[in-house]
Protein backbone atom coordinates (compact mmCIF):
# COMPACT_ATOMS: atom_id res chain seq x y z
CA UNK A 1 0.00 0.00 0.00
CA UNK A 2 0.96 3.25 -0.51
CA UNK A 3 2.38 5.09 1.93
CA UNK A 4 0.90 8.29 1.22
CA UNK A 5 -2.35 7.06 2.15
CA UNK A 6 -3.33 8.89 5.28
CA UNK A 7 -7.37 8.10 5.83
CA UNK A 8 -8.45 5.85 8.83
CA UNK A 9 -10.83 4.52 6.17
CA UNK A 10 -10.62 1.42 4.75
CA UNK A 11 -13.91 1.49 3.03
CA UNK A 12 -15.45 4.93 2.48
CA UNK A 13 -18.96 5.09 0.86
CA UNK A 14 -20.27 8.28 0.32
CA UNK A 15 -24.01 8.30 -0.61
CA UNK A 16 -24.65 5.48 -3.03
CA UNK A 17 -27.30 5.32 -4.56
CA UNK A 18 -28.50 2.05 -6.76
CA UNK A 19 -31.45 2.45 -8.93
CA UNK A 20 -32.98 -0.62 -11.27
CA UNK A 21 -35.73 1.30 -12.89
CA UNK A 22 -37.82 1.86 -10.68
CA UNK A 23 -36.71 0.00 -7.95
CA UNK A 24 -33.89 1.46 -5.76
CA UNK A 25 -31.09 -1.22 -4.50
CA UNK A 26 -28.79 1.28 -2.53
CA UNK A 27 -30.45 4.31 -1.44
CA UNK A 28 -27.97 7.32 -0.37
CA UNK A 29 -25.63 4.64 2.02
CA UNK A 30 -22.85 6.43 4.12
CA UNK A 31 -20.56 4.18 5.45
CA UNK A 32 -16.82 3.98 7.04
CA UNK A 33 -14.91 0.76 7.66
CA UNK A 34 -11.82 1.54 9.19
CA UNK A 35 -8.49 0.20 9.24
CA UNK A 36 -7.94 -2.98 10.53
CA UNK A 37 -11.53 -3.73 11.71
CA UNK A 38 -13.88 -6.46 11.20
CA UNK A 39 -17.55 -5.13 9.80
CA UNK A 40 -20.28 -7.20 9.49
CA UNK A 41 -22.55 -5.95 6.84
CA UNK A 42 -26.05 -7.65 7.77
CA UNK A 43 -29.60 -7.14 6.20
CA UNK A 44 -32.21 -9.32 4.58
CA UNK A 45 -32.25 -11.06 1.29
CA UNK A 46 -32.85 -8.05 -1.00
CA UNK A 47 -31.91 -5.32 1.56
CA UNK A 48 -28.49 -4.53 -0.54
CA UNK A 49 -25.61 -6.02 0.48
CA UNK A 50 -24.56 -8.03 -2.55
CA UNK A 51 -25.34 -4.10 -4.62
CA UNK A 52 -23.34 -2.80 -2.27
CA UNK A 53 -20.15 -4.50 -2.62
CA UNK A 54 -20.67 -5.54 -5.88
CA UNK A 55 -20.65 -1.39 -6.30
CA UNK A 56 -16.92 -1.41 -4.24
CA UNK A 57 -15.84 -4.11 -6.96
CA UNK A 58 -16.69 -1.94 -9.80
CA UNK A 59 -19.11 -4.65 -11.23
CA UNK A 60 -22.13 -1.95 -10.75
CA UNK A 61 -22.01 1.59 -10.94
CA UNK A 62 -23.16 3.40 -8.60
CA UNK A 63 -26.60 5.41 -9.90
CA UNK A 64 -24.89 8.55 -8.01
CA UNK A 65 -22.51 8.48 -4.84
CA UNK A 66 -19.21 7.30 -4.90
CA UNK A 67 -16.64 4.09 -2.86
CA UNK A 68 -13.16 4.59 -1.97
CA UNK A 69 -10.82 1.75 -1.45
CA UNK A 70 -7.89 3.01 0.43
CA UNK A 71 -8.56 6.47 -0.80
CA UNK A 72 -8.92 4.85 -4.61
CA UNK A 73 -11.91 5.97 -6.05
CA UNK A 74 -13.66 2.37 -6.65
CA UNK A 75 -14.70 3.42 -10.26
CA UNK A 76 -12.45 5.88 -11.45
CA UNK A 77 -9.55 4.36 -10.29
CA UNK A 78 -10.79 0.92 -9.74
CA UNK A 79 -8.05 -1.26 -11.20
CA UNK A 80 -5.74 0.53 -8.02
CA UNK A 81 -8.74 -0.29 -5.71
CA UNK A 82 -9.13 -3.74 -6.79
CA UNK A 83 -5.31 -4.84 -6.25
CA UNK A 84 -6.08 -4.54 -2.42
CA UNK A 85 -9.18 -6.43 -2.40
CA UNK A 86 -9.51 -10.18 -1.87
CA UNK A 87 -12.78 -11.28 -2.76
CA UNK A 88 -15.32 -14.14 -1.64
CA UNK A 89 -18.43 -14.02 -3.76
CA UNK A 90 -21.86 -15.76 -2.25
CA UNK A 91 -21.26 -18.76 -5.25
CA UNK A 92 -17.81 -19.38 -6.45
CA UNK A 93 -19.07 -19.43 -10.19
CA UNK A 94 -15.84 -21.62 -11.47
CA UNK A 95 -15.99 -24.60 -14.55
CA UNK A 96 -16.24 -27.50 -12.96
CA UNK A 97 -13.80 -29.07 -15.30
CA UNK A 98 -11.10 -26.76 -13.97
CA UNK A 99 -8.99 -28.45 -10.95
CA UNK A 100 -8.74 -26.42 -7.82
CA UNK A 101 -5.21 -25.55 -8.68
CA UNK A 102 -5.74 -24.61 -11.93
CA UNK A 103 -8.56 -22.20 -10.19
CA UNK A 104 -6.25 -20.56 -7.62
CA UNK A 105 -3.41 -20.24 -10.02
CA UNK A 106 -5.72 -18.53 -12.62
CA UNK A 107 -7.02 -16.14 -9.77
CA UNK A 108 -3.58 -15.19 -8.84
CA UNK A 109 -2.51 -15.07 -12.33
CA UNK A 110 -4.61 -12.70 -12.23
CA UNK A 111 -3.08 -10.23 -9.38
CA UNK A 112 -0.50 -8.23 -9.95
CA UNK A 113 1.57 -9.73 -7.17
CA UNK A 114 2.58 -13.16 -7.17
CA UNK A 115 0.92 -15.21 -4.04
CA UNK A 116 3.39 -16.43 -1.50
CA UNK A 117 2.94 -20.84 -2.23
CA UNK A 118 4.31 -21.24 1.48
CA UNK A 119 1.26 -19.38 3.08
CA UNK A 120 -1.32 -20.76 0.27
CA UNK A 121 -0.33 -23.61 1.69
CA UNK A 122 -1.42 -22.57 5.64
CA UNK A 123 -4.27 -21.79 4.28
CA UNK A 124 -4.98 -24.93 2.53
CA UNK A 125 -3.86 -26.67 6.17
CA UNK A 126 -5.90 -24.33 8.39
CA UNK A 127 -9.30 -25.09 6.06
CA UNK A 128 -8.17 -28.78 5.36
CA UNK A 129 -8.06 -28.47 2.06
CA UNK A 130 -4.29 -30.74 0.91
CA UNK A 131 -3.29 -30.61 -2.11
CA UNK A 132 -4.72 -33.97 -3.32
CA UNK A 133 -7.72 -32.23 -2.77
CA UNK A 134 -6.83 -29.73 -5.10
CA UNK A 135 -5.55 -32.08 -7.98
CA UNK A 136 -9.31 -32.98 -8.25
CA UNK A 137 -11.55 -31.54 -10.67
CA UNK A 138 -14.69 -29.14 -9.22
CA UNK A 139 -17.43 -31.35 -10.04
CA UNK A 140 -16.11 -33.52 -7.69
CA UNK A 141 -15.45 -30.79 -5.23
CA UNK A 142 -18.80 -30.67 -2.11
CA UNK A 143 -20.51 -27.25 -1.48
CA UNK A 144 -17.92 -27.48 1.56
CA UNK A 145 -14.93 -27.73 -0.24
CA UNK A 146 -15.70 -25.13 -2.78
CA UNK A 147 -16.21 -22.48 0.04
CA UNK A 148 -12.93 -23.30 1.32
CA UNK A 149 -11.41 -23.25 -1.89
CA UNK A 150 -13.32 -19.82 -2.23
CA UNK A 151 -11.45 -18.62 0.82
CA UNK A 152 -8.30 -19.53 -0.01
CA UNK A 153 -8.47 -17.57 -3.16
CA UNK A 154 -9.90 -14.61 -1.26
CA UNK A 155 -7.33 -14.73 1.05
CA UNK A 156 -3.85 -16.24 -0.43
CA UNK A 157 -2.63 -12.90 -1.95
CA UNK A 158 -2.65 -11.55 1.41
CA UNK A 159 -4.79 -8.42 0.45
CA UNK A 160 -5.26 -5.51 3.37
CA UNK A 161 -8.82 -5.52 2.52
CA UNK A 162 -11.18 -8.64 2.50
CA UNK A 163 -14.22 -8.75 0.73
CA UNK A 164 -16.25 -11.82 1.80
CA UNK A 165 -19.60 -12.69 0.77
CA UNK A 166 -21.47 -14.76 2.99
CA UNK A 167 -18.10 -16.69 4.48
CA UNK A 168 -19.41 -19.45 6.15
CA UNK A 169 -22.26 -20.54 3.64
CA UNK A 170 -21.36 -24.29 3.49
CA UNK A 171 -18.52 -24.72 6.06
CA UNK A 172 -19.17 -27.26 8.89
CA UNK A 173 -18.88 -25.99 12.56
CA UNK A 174 -15.09 -27.15 12.72
CA UNK A 175 -13.94 -25.37 9.66
CA UNK A 176 -16.35 -22.71 11.04
CA UNK A 177 -13.76 -22.35 14.13
CA UNK A 178 -10.89 -22.34 11.75
CA UNK A 179 -12.05 -19.78 9.51
CA UNK A 180 -12.96 -17.57 12.91
CA UNK A 181 -9.51 -18.44 14.09
CA UNK A 182 -7.87 -16.98 10.67
CA UNK A 183 -10.14 -13.98 10.93
CA UNK A 184 -8.89 -12.84 14.01
CA UNK A 185 -4.73 -14.01 12.85
CA UNK A 186 -5.70 -11.83 9.77
CA UNK A 187 -7.19 -8.94 12.09
CA UNK A 188 -3.64 -9.49 14.14
CA UNK A 189 -1.80 -8.34 10.93
CA UNK A 190 -3.72 -5.07 10.52
CA UNK A 191 -6.07 -6.08 7.49
CA UNK A 192 -9.35 -4.73 7.19
CA UNK A 193 -12.96 -7.26 6.85
CA UNK A 194 -15.70 -6.51 5.49
CA UNK A 195 -18.45 -9.30 5.38
CA UNK A 196 -21.77 -9.99 4.62
CA UNK A 197 -23.70 -12.76 6.61
CA UNK A 198 -26.86 -13.67 7.45
CA UNK A 199 -25.36 -15.82 10.93
CA UNK A 200 -25.88 -13.01 13.85
CA UNK A 201 -24.38 -15.03 16.04
CA UNK A 202 -21.12 -15.36 14.24
CA UNK A 203 -21.53 -11.45 13.47
CA UNK A 204 -21.71 -11.14 17.59
CA UNK A 205 -18.54 -13.50 17.83
CA UNK A 206 -16.24 -11.70 15.24
CA UNK A 207 -17.00 -8.78 14.33
CA UNK A 208 -15.77 -5.09 15.88
CA UNK A 209 -18.79 -3.51 14.17
CA UNK A 210 -21.97 -3.95 12.67
CA UNK A 211 -24.04 -1.99 9.98
CA UNK A 212 -27.28 -3.33 8.54
CA UNK A 213 -29.63 -2.73 5.88
CA UNK A 214 -32.99 -2.41 5.33
CA UNK A 215 -34.52 -2.09 2.30
CA UNK A 216 -30.93 -0.48 1.05
CA UNK A 217 -30.72 2.21 3.62
CA UNK A 218 -28.65 1.91 6.48
CA UNK A 219 -30.69 1.25 9.59
CA UNK A 220 -27.76 1.02 11.88
CA UNK A 221 -23.79 1.36 12.03
CA UNK A 222 -22.29 0.72 15.87
CA UNK A 223 -19.59 -1.04 17.37
CA UNK A 224 -20.55 -4.70 18.67
CA UNK A 225 -19.29 -3.62 22.12
CA UNK A 226 -21.86 -0.17 22.07
CA UNK A 227 -24.40 -2.94 20.69
CA UNK A 228 -24.36 -5.17 23.66
CA UNK A 229 -24.69 -2.02 26.47
CA UNK A 230 -28.18 -1.84 24.21
CA UNK A 231 -29.10 -5.21 24.94
CA UNK A 232 -31.73 -5.61 27.35
CA UNK A 233 -30.76 -8.48 30.29
CA UNK A 234 -32.91 -10.69 32.29
CA UNK A 235 -33.07 -10.52 35.92
CA UNK A 236 -35.19 -13.16 37.67
CA UNK A 237 -34.98 -12.34 41.63
CA UNK A 238 -36.53 -15.53 44.08
CA UNK A 239 -37.46 -14.29 47.04
CA UNK A 240 -37.50 -16.06 50.81
CA UNK A 241 -40.75 -15.16 51.22
CA UNK A 242 -43.81 -14.24 49.40
CA UNK A 243 -44.11 -10.55 47.75
CA UNK A 244 -47.69 -9.17 48.17
CA UNK A 245 -46.88 -6.37 45.73
CA UNK A 246 -44.55 -4.67 43.89
CA UNK A 247 -42.92 -1.68 43.93
CA UNK A 248 -42.56 1.00 41.39
CA UNK A 249 -40.09 0.01 39.04
CA UNK A 250 -37.07 2.25 37.49
CA UNK A 251 -37.72 3.54 33.38
CA UNK A 252 -36.24 0.75 31.84
CA UNK A 253 -37.37 -2.22 33.67
CA UNK A 254 -40.41 -4.60 32.58
CA UNK A 255 -42.07 -6.68 33.73
CA UNK A 256 -41.91 -10.43 32.20
CA UNK A 257 -43.35 -12.29 34.87
CA UNK A 258 -44.34 -12.00 38.73
CA UNK A 259 -45.34 -14.36 41.08
CA UNK A 260 -45.39 -14.44 45.04
CA UNK A 261 -41.94 -15.70 45.65
CA UNK A 262 -40.68 -14.49 42.01
CA UNK A 263 -39.89 -11.44 39.34
CA UNK A 264 -38.52 -12.01 35.88
CA UNK A 265 -37.78 -8.68 34.54
CA UNK A 266 -36.42 -7.19 31.64
CA UNK A 267 -33.86 -4.23 32.55
CA UNK A 268 -32.51 -2.44 29.70
CA UNK A 269 -29.72 0.11 30.98
CA UNK A 270 -28.10 0.15 34.23
CA UNK A 271 -28.69 -2.31 36.99
CA UNK A 272 -27.99 -0.18 39.78
CA UNK A 273 -31.41 1.37 40.13
CA UNK A 274 -32.96 -2.02 40.59
CA UNK A 275 -30.08 -3.76 43.00
CA UNK A 276 -30.39 -0.56 45.24
CA UNK A 277 -34.38 -1.28 45.08
CA UNK A 278 -33.77 -5.07 46.01
CA UNK A 279 -31.51 -4.43 48.95
CA UNK A 280 -34.88 -3.43 50.83
CA UNK A 281 -36.16 -6.92 49.89
CA UNK A 282 -35.86 -10.23 51.04
CA UNK A 283 -33.91 -11.08 48.18
CA UNK A 284 -33.05 -15.03 48.18
CA UNK A 285 -30.85 -15.25 44.88
CA UNK A 286 -30.65 -13.29 41.45
CA UNK A 287 -30.24 -14.55 38.43
CA UNK A 288 -28.91 -11.99 35.02
CA UNK A 289 -29.37 -13.32 31.91
CA UNK A 290 -27.40 -11.32 29.50
CA UNK A 291 -29.32 -11.44 26.15
CA UNK A 292 -27.87 -12.19 22.74
CA UNK A 293 -26.62 -9.64 20.36
CA UNK A 294 -29.00 -11.44 18.12
CA UNK A 295 -31.97 -10.31 19.50
CA UNK A 296 -31.22 -6.90 19.70
CA UNK A 297 -30.41 -7.25 15.70
CA UNK A 298 -33.56 -9.19 15.23
CA UNK A 299 -35.25 -6.07 16.67
CA UNK A 300 -33.77 -3.88 13.81
CA UNK A 301 -34.87 -6.68 10.84
CA UNK A 302 -38.46 -7.30 12.30
CA UNK A 303 -39.00 -3.44 12.05
CA UNK A 304 -38.46 -3.52 8.55
CA UNK A 305 -40.79 -6.64 8.19
CA UNK A 306 -44.10 -4.79 9.92
CA UNK B 1 0.81 -7.63 -18.93
CA UNK B 2 0.76 -10.97 -16.59
CA UNK B 3 -2.90 -11.12 -15.82
CA UNK B 4 -4.26 -10.26 -19.37
CA UNK B 5 -1.65 -12.63 -20.74
CA UNK B 6 -2.91 -15.08 -17.74
CA UNK B 7 -6.93 -14.69 -19.24
CA UNK B 8 -5.86 -15.19 -22.32
CA UNK B 9 -3.66 -18.47 -21.47
CA UNK B 10 -6.77 -19.48 -19.45
CA UNK B 11 -9.28 -18.95 -22.58
CA UNK B 12 -7.22 -20.59 -25.52
CA UNK B 13 -7.24 -23.51 -23.06
CA UNK B 14 -10.83 -23.33 -22.97
CA UNK B 15 -11.53 -23.37 -26.31
CA UNK B 16 -8.67 -26.08 -27.50
CA UNK B 17 -10.55 -29.13 -27.49
CA UNK B 18 -13.80 -27.63 -29.61
CA UNK B 19 -11.81 -25.96 -32.07
CA UNK B 20 -9.31 -29.12 -32.16
CA UNK B 21 -12.33 -31.39 -32.65
CA UNK B 22 -14.49 -29.47 -35.44
CA UNK B 23 -11.00 -28.57 -37.30
CA UNK B 24 -10.37 -32.46 -37.45
CA UNK B 25 -13.97 -32.94 -38.63
CA UNK B 26 -13.60 -30.42 -41.03
CA UNK B 27 -9.89 -31.42 -42.65
CA UNK B 28 -12.15 -35.19 -42.96
CA UNK B 29 -14.29 -33.46 -44.92
CA UNK B 30 -12.34 -31.59 -47.23
CA UNK B 31 -10.23 -35.46 -47.62
CA UNK B 32 -14.04 -36.51 -47.63
CA UNK B 33 -14.94 -34.31 -51.16
CA UNK B 34 -11.54 -35.58 -52.57
CA UNK B 35 -12.83 -38.60 -52.17
CA UNK B 36 -15.80 -38.17 -54.09
CA UNK B 37 -14.32 -35.75 -56.46
CA UNK B 38 -12.58 -38.78 -57.35
CA UNK B 39 -14.76 -41.32 -57.83
CA UNK B 40 -17.10 -39.18 -60.19
CA UNK B 41 -13.88 -38.14 -62.10
CA UNK B 42 -12.98 -41.77 -62.52
CA UNK B 43 -16.52 -42.77 -63.46
CA UNK B 44 -16.55 -39.51 -65.95
CA UNK B 45 -19.90 -38.95 -63.59
CA UNK B 46 -19.68 -34.87 -63.95
CA UNK B 47 -20.47 -34.57 -67.02
CA UNK B 48 -23.90 -37.35 -66.28
CA UNK B 49 -24.61 -34.55 -63.57
CA UNK B 50 -24.50 -31.75 -65.26
CA UNK B 51 -26.81 -33.18 -67.52
CA UNK B 52 -29.40 -34.09 -64.82
CA UNK B 53 -29.54 -30.14 -63.28
CA UNK B 54 -32.68 -29.09 -64.27
CA UNK B 55 -32.51 -25.95 -67.34
CA UNK B 56 -34.18 -23.25 -64.11
CA UNK B 57 -31.11 -24.14 -62.08
CA UNK B 58 -28.63 -23.61 -64.77
CA UNK B 59 -30.14 -20.71 -65.62
CA UNK B 60 -29.86 -19.45 -61.61
CA UNK B 61 -26.30 -20.72 -61.15
CA UNK B 62 -25.07 -19.61 -64.37
CA UNK B 63 -21.81 -19.97 -65.66
CA UNK B 64 -20.39 -20.80 -62.54
CA UNK B 65 -22.14 -24.54 -62.71
CA UNK B 66 -19.40 -25.75 -65.11
CA UNK B 67 -16.58 -24.88 -62.55
CA UNK B 68 -18.72 -26.44 -59.63
CA UNK B 69 -19.22 -29.56 -61.50
CA UNK B 70 -15.19 -30.19 -61.74
CA UNK B 71 -12.98 -32.25 -59.50
CA UNK B 72 -11.34 -29.09 -58.54
CA UNK B 73 -14.75 -27.43 -57.74
CA UNK B 74 -15.76 -29.74 -55.84
CA UNK B 75 -12.90 -29.98 -53.59
CA UNK B 76 -13.59 -26.43 -52.90
CA UNK B 77 -17.07 -27.14 -52.17
CA UNK B 78 -15.43 -27.99 -48.91
CA UNK B 79 -15.12 -23.91 -48.59
CA UNK B 80 -18.86 -23.16 -48.94
CA UNK B 81 -20.95 -26.34 -48.35
CA UNK B 82 -24.04 -25.01 -45.88
CA UNK B 83 -22.76 -27.37 -43.20
CA UNK B 84 -19.36 -25.80 -43.29
CA UNK B 85 -20.34 -22.57 -43.21
CA UNK B 86 -23.04 -22.77 -40.69
CA UNK B 87 -20.97 -25.06 -38.10
CA UNK B 88 -17.90 -22.17 -38.40
CA UNK B 89 -20.39 -19.13 -38.27
CA UNK B 90 -22.14 -21.35 -35.50
CA UNK B 91 -18.46 -21.59 -33.86
CA UNK B 92 -17.84 -18.13 -34.14
CA UNK B 93 -20.96 -17.14 -32.03
CA UNK B 94 -20.09 -19.49 -29.25
CA UNK B 95 -16.77 -18.28 -29.08
CA UNK B 96 -18.10 -14.54 -28.85
CA UNK B 97 -20.66 -14.55 -26.56
CA UNK B 98 -17.87 -16.57 -24.23
CA UNK B 99 -18.10 -13.09 -22.03
CA UNK B 100 -21.53 -13.38 -21.53
CA UNK B 101 -21.61 -17.03 -20.34
CA UNK B 102 -18.65 -16.05 -18.03
CA UNK B 103 -21.05 -13.40 -16.68
CA UNK B 104 -24.24 -15.64 -16.13
CA UNK B 105 -21.72 -18.31 -14.63
CA UNK B 106 -20.33 -15.61 -11.91
CA UNK B 107 -17.04 -16.39 -13.49
CA UNK B 108 -16.80 -12.75 -14.13
CA UNK B 109 -17.48 -11.87 -10.85
CA UNK B 110 -13.49 -13.43 -9.73
CA UNK B 111 -12.18 -12.25 -12.92
CA UNK B 112 -13.38 -8.72 -12.21
CA UNK B 113 -12.56 -8.66 -9.09
CA UNK B 114 -9.06 -8.44 -9.92
CA UNK B 115 -7.15 -5.43 -11.24
CA UNK B 116 -8.09 -6.47 -14.64
CA UNK B 117 -9.50 -3.80 -16.97
CA UNK B 118 -12.84 -4.58 -18.55
CA UNK B 119 -11.35 -3.56 -22.09
CA UNK B 120 -9.16 -6.94 -21.70
CA UNK B 121 -12.19 -9.26 -21.67
CA UNK B 122 -13.12 -7.99 -25.25
CA UNK B 123 -9.44 -8.23 -26.50
CA UNK B 124 -8.96 -11.79 -25.09
CA UNK B 125 -12.08 -12.41 -26.99
CA UNK B 126 -10.89 -11.31 -29.95
CA UNK B 127 -7.77 -12.83 -29.85
CA UNK B 128 -8.83 -16.37 -29.13
CA UNK B 129 -11.30 -15.72 -31.85
CA UNK B 130 -9.11 -14.19 -34.31
CA UNK B 131 -6.41 -17.20 -33.87
CA UNK B 132 -9.36 -20.09 -33.52
CA UNK B 133 -10.48 -18.58 -36.47
CA UNK B 134 -7.25 -18.78 -38.48
CA UNK B 135 -6.40 -22.27 -36.49
CA UNK B 136 -9.63 -24.51 -38.25
CA UNK B 137 -9.00 -22.53 -41.42
CA UNK B 138 -5.38 -23.93 -41.40
CA UNK B 139 -6.83 -27.01 -40.67
CA UNK B 140 -8.75 -27.32 -43.71
CA UNK B 141 -6.33 -26.00 -45.85
CA UNK B 142 -4.24 -28.89 -44.31
CA UNK B 143 -6.82 -31.34 -44.85
CA UNK B 144 -7.26 -29.65 -48.31
CA UNK B 145 -3.65 -30.64 -49.10
CA UNK B 146 -2.99 -34.04 -47.68
CA UNK B 147 -6.24 -35.07 -49.54
CA UNK B 148 -5.27 -33.88 -52.98
CA UNK B 149 -1.42 -35.70 -51.96
CA UNK B 150 -2.99 -38.37 -51.02
CA UNK B 151 -6.04 -39.43 -53.21
CA UNK B 152 -5.89 -37.04 -56.51
CA UNK B 153 -5.85 -38.75 -59.77
CA UNK B 154 -2.61 -37.49 -62.07
CA UNK B 155 -4.57 -36.66 -65.08
CA UNK B 156 -6.71 -33.79 -63.33
CA UNK B 157 -5.74 -30.59 -62.32
CA UNK B 158 -5.86 -29.27 -58.92
CA UNK B 159 -7.69 -26.55 -57.45
CA UNK B 160 -5.22 -23.66 -57.49
CA UNK B 161 -3.33 -22.50 -54.18
CA UNK B 162 -4.63 -18.75 -54.61
CA UNK B 163 -8.00 -20.03 -54.96
CA UNK B 164 -7.96 -22.30 -52.02
CA UNK B 165 -6.63 -19.11 -50.35
CA UNK B 166 -9.12 -16.33 -51.43
CA UNK B 167 -11.92 -18.50 -49.98
CA UNK B 168 -10.39 -19.29 -46.71
CA UNK B 169 -9.98 -15.70 -46.43
CA UNK B 170 -13.61 -14.67 -47.48
CA UNK B 171 -14.61 -17.15 -45.25
CA UNK B 172 -12.09 -16.34 -42.22
CA UNK B 173 -13.51 -12.98 -42.56
CA UNK B 174 -16.97 -14.23 -42.82
CA UNK B 175 -16.27 -15.59 -39.42
CA UNK B 176 -14.96 -12.72 -37.77
CA UNK B 177 -18.11 -10.68 -38.93
CA UNK B 178 -20.42 -12.89 -37.36
CA UNK B 179 -18.06 -12.96 -34.18
CA UNK B 180 -18.15 -8.92 -33.90
CA UNK B 181 -22.07 -9.42 -34.18
CA UNK B 182 -22.25 -11.79 -31.81
CA UNK B 183 -19.65 -10.14 -29.45
CA UNK B 184 -21.54 -6.67 -29.73
CA UNK B 185 -24.82 -8.76 -28.91
CA UNK B 186 -23.79 -10.55 -25.85
CA UNK B 187 -21.92 -7.34 -24.66
CA UNK B 188 -25.47 -5.89 -24.07
CA UNK B 189 -27.05 -9.64 -22.94
CA UNK B 190 -27.73 -10.85 -19.72
CA UNK B 191 -27.77 -14.39 -21.39
CA UNK B 192 -25.79 -16.54 -23.50
CA UNK B 193 -28.38 -17.94 -24.94
CA UNK B 194 -30.40 -15.04 -25.53
CA UNK B 195 -27.16 -13.21 -27.39
CA UNK B 196 -25.93 -16.63 -29.28
CA UNK B 197 -30.14 -17.36 -30.28
CA UNK B 198 -29.96 -13.74 -31.32
CA UNK B 199 -26.85 -14.04 -33.76
CA UNK B 200 -27.72 -17.24 -34.96
CA UNK B 201 -31.07 -16.04 -35.95
CA UNK B 202 -29.53 -12.93 -37.84
CA UNK B 203 -27.14 -15.20 -39.32
CA UNK B 204 -30.25 -17.42 -40.68
CA UNK B 205 -32.40 -14.41 -41.65
CA UNK B 206 -29.53 -12.86 -43.55
CA UNK B 207 -28.20 -15.83 -45.44
CA UNK B 208 -31.86 -16.85 -46.43
CA UNK B 209 -31.87 -13.50 -47.53
CA UNK B 210 -29.06 -13.54 -49.96
CA UNK B 211 -29.99 -16.81 -50.70
CA UNK B 212 -33.46 -15.48 -52.13
CA UNK B 213 -31.98 -12.64 -53.80
CA UNK B 214 -30.01 -14.87 -56.02
CA UNK B 215 -33.10 -16.41 -56.98
CA UNK B 216 -35.62 -13.70 -57.62
CA UNK B 217 -34.31 -10.33 -58.67
CA UNK B 218 -36.76 -8.13 -56.52
CA UNK B 219 -34.79 -9.32 -53.34
CA UNK B 220 -31.50 -8.09 -54.56
CA UNK B 221 -32.66 -4.26 -53.28
CA UNK B 222 -32.18 -5.84 -49.90
CA UNK B 223 -29.50 -8.09 -50.07
CA UNK B 224 -26.80 -6.14 -49.51
CA UNK B 225 -27.61 -5.80 -46.11
CA UNK B 226 -26.67 -9.38 -45.72
CA UNK B 227 -23.24 -10.46 -45.10
CA UNK B 228 -23.52 -13.28 -46.83
CA UNK B 229 -23.70 -11.32 -50.26
CA UNK B 230 -19.89 -10.14 -49.30
CA UNK B 231 -18.54 -13.89 -49.60
CA UNK B 232 -18.79 -15.02 -53.28
CA UNK B 233 -17.26 -18.39 -53.85
CA UNK B 234 -19.14 -19.25 -56.84
CA UNK B 235 -16.93 -16.01 -58.61
CA UNK B 236 -13.62 -16.92 -57.18
CA UNK B 237 -14.05 -20.26 -58.43
CA UNK B 238 -14.67 -18.99 -61.94
CA UNK B 239 -11.42 -17.32 -62.11
CA UNK B 240 -12.26 -13.64 -60.29
CA UNK B 241 -9.79 -12.22 -58.27
CA UNK B 242 -10.72 -12.13 -54.41
CA UNK B 243 -12.89 -8.97 -54.20
CA UNK B 244 -11.29 -6.14 -52.31
CA UNK B 245 -15.08 -4.54 -51.60
CA UNK B 246 -16.10 -7.77 -50.08
CA UNK B 247 -12.96 -8.45 -47.41
CA UNK B 248 -13.64 -4.23 -47.07
CA UNK B 249 -17.72 -4.80 -45.89
CA UNK B 250 -16.63 -7.62 -43.90
CA UNK B 251 -13.87 -6.27 -42.16
CA UNK B 252 -15.64 -3.54 -40.95
CA UNK B 253 -18.76 -5.24 -39.87
CA UNK B 254 -16.11 -7.17 -37.80
CA UNK B 255 -14.97 -3.85 -36.45
CA UNK B 256 -17.66 -2.13 -35.98
CA UNK B 257 -19.03 -5.22 -33.67
CA UNK B 258 -15.96 -5.34 -31.52
CA UNK B 259 -16.02 -1.44 -31.17
CA UNK B 260 -19.77 -1.50 -30.01
CA UNK B 261 -18.96 -4.76 -27.86
CA UNK B 262 -16.15 -2.31 -26.28
CA UNK B 263 -18.58 0.34 -25.26
CA UNK B 264 -21.30 -1.82 -24.21
CA UNK B 265 -18.98 -3.64 -22.43
CA UNK B 266 -17.57 -0.57 -20.59
CA UNK B 267 -20.67 0.80 -19.52
CA UNK B 268 -22.80 -2.54 -18.33
CA UNK B 269 -23.35 -3.51 -14.94
CA UNK B 270 -22.05 -7.03 -14.35
CA UNK B 271 -24.77 -9.16 -13.01
CA UNK B 272 -25.96 -12.37 -13.16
Amino acid sequence: MNSADTTQSAISIRGITKRYGNLTAVSNLHLEVNRGEILGFLGLNGAGKTTTIRILLDLLRPTSGSAFVFDRHCQNDGLNARSLIGYLPGELGVYSHLTGREVLDFLAGLSRHPVDLKYRGELQERLELPSRDLHRKLREYSTGMKRKLGLIQALQGDPPLLILDEPTEGLDPLMQESFYAMLADVRKRGRTVFMSSHVLSEVARVCDRVALLRKGELVLSSAVEELRKLAPRRVRVIFSEPMDSHPGFPTGHEIVEIAPRYWSLRVEGMLGPLLELLTTLPVQDIEIEELRLEDVLIKYYREGTS
Amino acid sequence: MRGPLTLLAHSFKRARTLVLVMGALLAIFQVFLIVVAKSLQKSNAFAQIGALIPPFMREMLGPSLTSFLSFDGLVCVGYFHLAVMGSLVALSIALSTAPTSEIETGFMDLILARPLARHWIITRSILVLGVCTLALLAMMMGGTWAGLQMLAPKDVAWPASGLILSLAINLGLLMLCWGGVAMAIGSASRRRSVAGALAGLLALATFLMDYVARAWPPAESVAWLSPFRYYSPFELLMGSPLPARNLIVLAGIASTGFALAYILFSKRDISQ
